[in-house]
């Protein structure tokens, strides 16, 4: 459980603040205030009851706080801005119009830091929390330091971090310092370091420094979830005596995060607002109204009005489907066809760990320790662990995490501490036989004739030269070493700790951003998001000789995009024989242009005429026979029935007419006929023809870049479709 | 794409795994047309041998299960796609609706038309082949040959009419005769007109062979006039088709099924004219495939029984807001929820926002094999194979890398952004061996490269709350590997095809014992569950041993850690004295996780109650017992567990 948690941010709004220092063209204020947003917009976006934040502003031109009492003095020009509690969007916008630099500079930073406390103190009382103070200030306005040692106690006593972050405040460590600092600023530099030193849990650190870890991801932790706690078996206690019972729980290891999910809303007061000012819709800072899906369920009906009819939930049964037919089973019989399992976790045998491909692995990853305070679990679980890595081998398990769970086939893999820090197995899943699908693929080291004969020299394969170019390059790209740990030892590059999601972390990015500035235009991505896109240039340079060498030996080159289309439909086409099938047709099918295509074999004719077609006219009468058998089948389309059809005459002509480089053929067609299916013309209302199959299967007007020959355009073939 | 439905299915409308090729726009369904010949010789019963395992079916019997089998197999993994049964040389002609002989395909008995199977067709095989029924006289030879371009043209009309746009159609010939038409020149050339017709439909035509008391079957006879190189296949990839034969141990139906399911997944690609950017500036084509994929039991539906015929219902959402008015399409936005409130962007923002760059793979490096970690998985992986169609060469390099790979034991890492739009991932390249290997470890998938998904630093899970210290090796560890050494499974490696998937099973066997009216089955062979009896008889005795030492290991460190603490405990408790609050000493100082003993006592004296709530809570939880409820509950049940554990 995430522990709660109590901020205060104390924020310097003093004069000097406004304005702008050291090359930045940001004020002070703003560059401070980049990294509040993001931290107060991140437990925004958390929207965790037990995260309270407040605020407190320094150097305010009112003052407001509950210490300044007349038996106090010092605590001038200190106002709370926000009482602490769970943070919202609300409060967020209530913020942000008072973050205003004022017009003094005179209140004290350790006056406002006990402001603070009290507040944390008066709030979280004695309870558990995490208590913490976040001071950003340019240390400009003057601080009293002779009870520093009593509040740096009260800090202790309350376990209240203190951390301060100055705007150009010199830090060492960082490799910071400010080159014409005032004597009064380096003075308030000293008094606050000297402060956070004697603090039990404190921070001190510069702007710069914490501006730029803002791009560092943060990575959202997960309360660890106990997928399975019992026994792992060996053999069937139940049943034989010797088999072996471990007490093992089960972990995730590894659980794909997702981006953030959207819902969809509704602009409010309704589509009056919205009509042609699309653009103008605010994006936020406005109510967007949640909506509901509000689901119906019909069924065909020739009676009524539109063929369908509402049904009621209540009347409708549960069906599985059994290929195209449906099966209804009541709520007694629907037990049935779940399988009844029990909870278990039993090892079926054992294998080689060089026989276990990882691309085998069909999902996450658990993590199996012994259960807790459990002697025997612990050693027993550790013998089998060690024993496994010592035979490099894995245990093949049947899993059942519930009862009537499906069961699951896990792979469990040895780690004797020595890849986490732990003594553990991980799990991964492995396929079923129903998951393998047996595609076939020719091989790449050889090459088959149709004859039966091997061939190990072909164009398709690689000659020695590549072979030599390829082993020089992969090995020239090695990434084990490039990298660089903290100390600036050779490392590995990319380890999985610093692959960051780009989709989350941007998003998350972007939505805070907005949340903050409503109209401000979407940030960019954070270049540490496409650190591994490309491979490092370093690299690259290094190994140019190697890729130079490969790039010649592979003598790879484009397809023009001209030549693709056509499929390689250039060679006469033959069956295994080589049986001339051309001159076959030519005797047994004379085409005489009288004789029309057949619609029941219209597809085979028409290629067929084309193929040996010798003029235009003869293209041109095919292409209009088809035109005539395509309309033909729509009209007699009883419904939808005959669409698919006429369809896939309609994409033959099209690819037809387009490697015959005659596309206006079609493109002419084409217009007649969305003329005729939309105004009804082919028997009846035939706009599902145009809508579903034409545009819907990409069905359009032919376009340049699909034929140089075409004198459509892009945009044409677009505005077309519309 | 998928990616999606592993084991816990998540409803990620961002990302459609499993969307279909973005380049082919036609159809991605498959359809099967099973043409088998009716004749004598495949209706002529094998000759008896007295051996049990012999062959008992005919040609005929063998082809027709098959046929069955694979019906109810695409019914479970190929949900929407069709099938069909088409009898030919039958004395019987029938086509569709009219039964009589007058429909131009004579000796043509179409016994299932090609449609998605359904419990009819499934029945109708069934009666066929199990219970020997053919009351319609079906299985009768015809007296004349048949005429082979009838039957052609009969398939051509099946698939024009039923199956006009799919991808991918297919005629499955089963037959015994290499030479339907002998001597009769007029008629083999209509064949092979009729057949190339079928060939520009784009329907292809796999042939399978059964050769009898080793005649050979010979293509060049007929069949090589017939049948063509599939236009779709790779280049270089072998054609030939397989004869099916009875013998070897192997019965005719094992021979067929095996031939015939060789060829029976469509081979579906999953992206394809991908660009791989093997190296700067040297870029290749690949299409992608999903050879592994989870399968899982079809959805439920619903149905209205209310008139004559169930019905299934189509349900039709609508947005609606608080007011229950219908939201119109232009007023909704999609919104982040943030803070109570939403965070909205423009359509165009959001495609922006999703856009990481254009679809590519792009290699950064490469690593030692050894160097993914061994837990490194959270998704299935995607198979490549070159493709000749944008770049000539494609793969010739593509195999070079593969080789290398293999031999070195290396890795590719890529950048891998599957289509415009999709998430991008980190893959680390892995490369098959050649599945007829000896030393395959994958016989049943294609040699080429997988893209194997990394985790990001945010799908993996921390690990900080288990405490599970580094412990030596020991005799319970060498003892152990005798275990582990003789219990190795078959060929020492895992093959999914032994393995069917339990649940999928029982769900389609009920659902079609349903569908045929059939009685409901009681149990099932489940071929997940260990061979207990083998087990027990291989390594009974070294675990027997096993346990015994186990045992008195794990006594003799339970006392040794309960003295250690004594020890611990006596040494602070003169401080403790000395110190005012000793509430606090006897329980909250040691940790939870080490402070059995404390627990113990604090037991004994019933002093548990007197800890907070918080105290309370992390000791049992680090215990795993329940932390939910009221603190007096709390206290009862931590109770319970020192007295039933400590």
């Amino acid at each position: 459980m995430a522990d709660k948690e109590a901020t205060m941010y104390v924020i310097d709004l003093g004069k000097p603040m406004a304005d702008c220092h050291n090359g930045r063209d940001e004020s002070d204020l703003d560059f401070g205030m980049r990294y509040i947003w993001d931290k107060i917009s991140t437990t925004v976006a958390a929207s965790r009851k037990t995260w309270n934040v407040g605020v407190v502003g320094l150097n305010t031109d009112e003052t407001d706080n509950n210490e300044n009492r007349e038996e106090y003095q010092g605590y001038e020009n200190i106002s709370v801005l926000q009482e602490l509690g769970p943070m919202s969007m609300t409060s967020l916008r209530a913020l942000k119009s008072q973050i205003e630099p004022s017009s003094t500079s005179s209140a004290d930073a350790i006056s406002a830091i006990v402001v603070a406390l009290r507040m944390i103190q008066v709030f979280t009382k004695k309870l558990k929390y995490k208590r913490k103070i976040i001071l950003v200030t340019n240390g400009e306005s003057p601080i009293d330091d002779h009870q520093s040692e009593e509040v740096a106690a009260m800090l202790n006593d309350v376990g209240t971090e203190l951390v301060v972050i100055g705007i150009d405040f010199d830090d060492a460590e960082y490799g910071f310092k400010e080159e014409d600092k005032t004597q009064h600023k380096a003075e308030n530099e000293r008094i606050l370091k000297t402060l956070v030193d004697l603090c039990e849990n404190g921070v001190f650190g510069t702007m710069a420094q914490a501006v730029e870890e803002l791009a560092i991801p943060r990575i959202k932790t997960v309360r660890p979830f106990k997928a399975y706690d019992g026994p792992l078996t060996l053999g069937d206690p139940q049943k034989y005596p010797s088999a072996l019972s471990i007490q093992v729980e089960r972990y995730f290891k590894t659980k794909r995060a997702t981006p953030p999910s959207a819902s969809n809303v509704a602009i409010p007061n309704g589509p009056s607002q919205t009509q042609g000012r699309d653009d103008d819709t605010p994006m936020g800072g406005v109510d967007f109204q949640a909506v509901k899906q509000l689901r119906t369920y019909r069924v065909d009906d020739p009676k009524a009005a539109g063929g369908k009819k509402d049904v009621d939930m209540d009347d409708l049964a549960k069906a599985y489907q059994y290929g195209r037919t449906v099966v209804p089973f009541s709520t007694s019989e629907e037990d049935y066809v779940k399988y009844e399992t029990t909870k278990s976790f039993t090892i079926i045998g054992f294998v080689p760990m060089s026989s276990c491909e990882p691309f085998l692995n069909m999902g996450e990853t658990g993590l199996i320790v012994a259960q807790k305070v459990n002697e025997e679990a612990e050693l027993g679980l550790s013998a089998l662990i060690h024993a496994l890595h010592e035979l490099e081998s894995y245990a093949v398990a049947r899993y059942v995490s519930k009862d009537k769970a499906q069961p699951q086939i896990l792979l469990l893999k040895p780690n004797p501490a020595i890849e986490d820090d732990v003594e553990c197995l991980y799990d991964v899943p492995l396929p079923f036989a129903e998951d393998v699908r047996s595609y076939q693929f020719p091989p790449l080291d050889k090459v088959l004739t149709i004859t039966g004969n091997i061939l190990t020299e072909h164009r398709l394969l690689p000659n020695d030269n590549l072979q030599q170019a390829m082993s020089d390059y992969v090995d020239a790209m090695d990434l084990t070493e490039f990298g660089q740990d903290d100390d600036g030892n050779p490392a590995e590059y990319a380890p999985i700790e610093d692959l960051y999601n780009p989709v989350i972390h941007h998003m998350n990015q972007a939505i805070r951003n907005r949340a903050v500035n409503p109209d401000a235009p979407l940030p960019p991505v954070a270049d540490i998001l496409t650190r591994f896109t490309h491979p490092p240039e370093p690299l690259i340079a290094k190994a140019k000789p190697e890729i130079d060498g490969l790039i010649k030996a592979a003598e790879v080159k484009k397809v023009p995009p001209k030549v693709q289309g056509k499929h390689g439909r250039k060679d006469t086409v033959k069956p295994l024989s080589g049986l001339d099938i051309d001159a076959l047709l030519g005797e047994t099918r004379p085409r005489a242009k009288k004789t029309p295509i057949s619609t029941e074999n219209a597809i085979p004719e028409f290629k067929q005429i084309l193929e040996t077609a010798e003029d235009d006219e003869t293209v041109e009468t095919a292409a209009k026979q088809m035109g005539d058998i395509i309309c033909k089948l729509i009209s007699d389309s009883f419904a939808d029935v005959l669409y698919p059809r006429a369809a896939e005459n309609l994409r033959v002509m099209r690819e037809e007419l387009i490697s015959m480089e005659v596309p206006t053929l079609y493109n002419t067609y084409l217009m007649g006929l969305k003329e005729s299916l939309l105004s009804d013309e082919l028997n009846g209302d035939r706009r599902e023809m145009w809508f579903r199959w034409v545009v819907g299967g990409r069905l359009g007007l032919i376009t340049q870049g699909e034929s140089e020959v075409s004198e459509v355009s892009e945009e044409e073939a677009k505005a077309f479709l519309k | 794409m998928s990616w999606r439905k592993d084991d816990e299915e998540r409803p990620d409308s961002d990302e459609g795994d499993e969307e279909l090729d973005e380049n082919d726009y036609k159809t991605q369904k498959d359809a099967v047309l099973f043409a088998i010949d009716v004749s004598k010789s495949m209706l002529k019963p094998p000759a008896a041998t007295g051996d049990k395992k012999a062959d008992k079916d005919s040609a005929l019997t063998a082809a027709l299960k098959c046929a069955y089998q694979i019906m109810q197999q695409r019914i479970i993994s190929q949900p929407r796609d069709m099938m069909g049964v088409l009898l030919f040389g039958t004395e019987k002609s029938k086509f569709r609706d009219d039964s009589g002989n007058g429909t131009g395909y004579s000796h043509c008995y179409l016994l299932s038309d090609l449609d998605v199977p359904g419990a009819e067709d499934v029945k109708k095989l069934k009666a066929l082949v199990e219970d020997d029924e053919d009351e319609d006289e079906i299985m009768v030879p015809s007296q004349e040959p048949v005429v082979m371009s009838n039957m052609l043209f009969c398939a051509n009309q099946v698939f024009t009419t039923n199956a006009a746009n799919f991808g991918s159609r297919r005629l499955f010939i089963v037959t015994d005769n290499d030479d339907p038409h002998v001597g009769d020149k007029q008629a083999k050339s209509s064949a092979a007109v009729r057949a190339k017709d079928l060939y520009d439909l784009g329907v292809v035509i796999e042939l399978f062979p059964i050769s009898r008391e080793d005649k050979k079957f010979d293509l060049t006879k007929f069949y090589d006039d017939i049948i063509y190189r599939d236009p779709a296949a790779e280049v270089g990839e072998s054609g030939g088709p397989k004869t099916s034969k009875s013998g070897d141990g192997l019965t005719l139906l094992n021979s067929l099924i095996s031939n015939i399911n060789s060829k029976q997944t469509p081979k579906r690609s999953y992206f394809s004219n991908l660009p791989f950017e093997l190296a700067p500036g040297l870029i290749i084509s690949v299409k992608g495939y999903i050879p592994l994929n989870r399968q899982t039991p079809s959805r439920s539906c619903y149905v209205y029984e209310g008139e004559e015929q169930a019905q299934v219902v189509q349900s039709e959402t609508a947005q609606v807001d608080f007011a229950a008015r219908t939201v119109e399409k232009t007023e909704l936005r999609k919104g982040y929820k943030f803070g109570g409130e939403h965070i909205c962007f423009k359509p165009e923002e959001l495609a922006e926002l999703k856009q990481m760059g254009k679809k590519t793979l792009r290699i950064i490096g490469f690593k030692k094999r050894a160097k993914i970690p061994s837990w490194a998985s959270v998704k299935k992986s995607l198979f490549i194979f070159p493709s000749e169609e944008q770049y000539v060469g494609s793969t010739s390099v593509f195999s070079a890398l593969w080789q290398k790979l293999l031999k070195d034991d290396k890795v590719g890492i890529a950048w891998f952004v599957a289509r415009e739009n999709a998430h991008p991932v980190m893959v680390a390249i892995f490369p098959s061996g050649n599945p007829d290997d000896e030393e395959s470890n994958t016989p049943y998938l294609p040699a080429g490269l997988w893209l194997y998904p990394l985790p990001f630093a945010d799908d993996v899970r921390s690990v900080d709350h288990v405490t599970a210290p580094a412990r030596p090796a020991d005799e319970l560890t060498d003892q152990m590997r005798q275990v582990i050494q003789n219990l190795q499974l078959p060929k020492a490696m895992y093959d999914p095809r032994k393995y069917p998937n339990p649940s999928l099973q029982w769900h389609y066997k009920i659902v079609q014992a349903k569908a045929l009216d059939e009685e409901i089955p009681e149990s099932m062979d489940d071929l997940t569950l260990p061979k207990y009896r083998q087990i027990d008889k291989r390594v009974g005795g070294y675990l027997a041993e096993w346990k015994e030492m186990l045992a008195k290991k794990a006594s003799d460190l339970q006392n040794n850690r309960a003295f250690k603490r004594e020890f611990e405990d006596g040494d602070d408790e003169r401080p403790a004295k000395r110190a005012k609050p000793t509430k606090k000493a006897t329980i909250g100082g040691g940790g939870p996780a080490n402070s059995n003993a404390d627990l113990k006592k604090a037991f004994e004296q019933g002093t548990l109650g007197k800890m907070t709530v918080a105290e309370l809570k992390d000791i049992m939880a680090s215990k795993g017992i329940s932390t939910a409820g009221r603190k007096a509950d709390l206290v009862e049940r931590l109770e319970q567990w020192v007295e039933g554990n400590l």
